[in-house]
């Protein structure tokens, strides 16, 4: 007589249970998962393009003028994020990373928030252009101060 | 845990990424139901209420209604980025979250939608607080 499938019957009973042990092991996100955001203020430019593309619009800038310079406060919403990562995409410098970190769970809602705060210094004032009598009609000497960016 | 926690789930309106999340806690892979969790049908036996979904105009009179129903002392579970700040529904005209303007919110479980391993963790950190919530502590 022929028992059908009897060898894999045998075997369930020896195999290990498939659920997995979550709360008392702990578990890694799998390769390029896309979890809570880790900012680094010292990178940062304060160019404002991660702002312009989040589509939640979860990422907010508080400036605040000081004697060094603009302090400049970046803060993510984590409650509010998609996770879509097209801010660490877009940003020049690197400064939004995205950790493995997939478990965020609070009681308080300001905990879902990552701030930096770094302070962006004004340029350096141009030097006063030499007076030179035979200046031509075009260019005038008293030209504005461009922003440099590669101060920052 | 001396009882197990009873939870019941509302969609206000959610693109149904939270709701396959929190049902796959069910399933035998996560298996929370090995810790004393379990769907229930009905607002009326439930402990803990886990709210999904940036709350829509049409969803917004059934789930006060519903909320009313659930006997307390209740824990409210925000899952994902929906019910916190309506994500990226937020300022349309048929959104009317985000969830706590209706009711005070206990645990908020981040993500996008959220892994089921939070959902645990969210669930674990309910319970915790409907304990403490049974004693008067809170």
């Amino acid at each position: 007589m022929k028992f059908p499938y009897l060898k894999e019957a045998v075997s369930q009973v020896f195999k290990k249970p498939s659920t997995e042990k979550y709360p008392f092991v702990k578990k890694e996100a799998p390769e390029h998962y896309r979890g809570k955001i880790i900012f680094h203020p010292d990178r940062c430019i304060n160019c404002g393009l991660c702002m312009r593309v989040c589509s939640p619009a979860a990422i907010t800038r508080t400036l605040k003028e000081t004697d060094e310079g603009t302090q400049v406060t970046m803060e993510f919403h984590m409650g509010s994020c998609t996770f879509c990562q097209t801010c660490a995409d877009f940003c020049t410098r690197n400064a939004i990373e995205m950790s493995k970190e997939y478990s965020m769970v609070v009681e308080n809602e300001d905990d879902l928030k990552v701030r930096g705060t770094f302070i962006k210094k004004a340029p350096a004032p141009k030097p006063a252009p030499p007076a030179s009598p035979a200046s031509n009609l075009g260019d005038s000497p008293s030209s504005p101060a461009t922003p440099n960016n590669k101060e920052a | 845990m001396s009882k197990s926690p009873w939870i019941y789930h509302i969609n206000t309106g959610s693109c149904n990424g939270c709701d396959i999340e929190l049902v796959s806690v069910i399933t035998p892979r996560y298996d929370a139901e090995r810790l004393g969790f379990k769907l229930t049908g009905t607002p009326r036996h439930a402990d803990i209420v886990v709210v999904s979904g940036p709350i829509t105009a049409q969803s917004k009179d059934r789930l006060v209604r519903t909320l009313a129903q659930i006997p307390d002392p209740k824990v409210v579970v925000s899952l994902g980025s929906c019910p916190r700040s309506c994500n990226v529904f937020k300022g349309s005209y048929s959104v009317e979250g985000p969830l706590d303007k209706f009711v005070h919110v206990d645990v908020s479980v981040a993500g996008c939608p959220p892994k089921p391993e939070a959902i645990i963790d969210g669930l674990a950190l309910a319970a915790q607080i409907m304990k403490q919530k049974k004693r008067g502590q809170k």
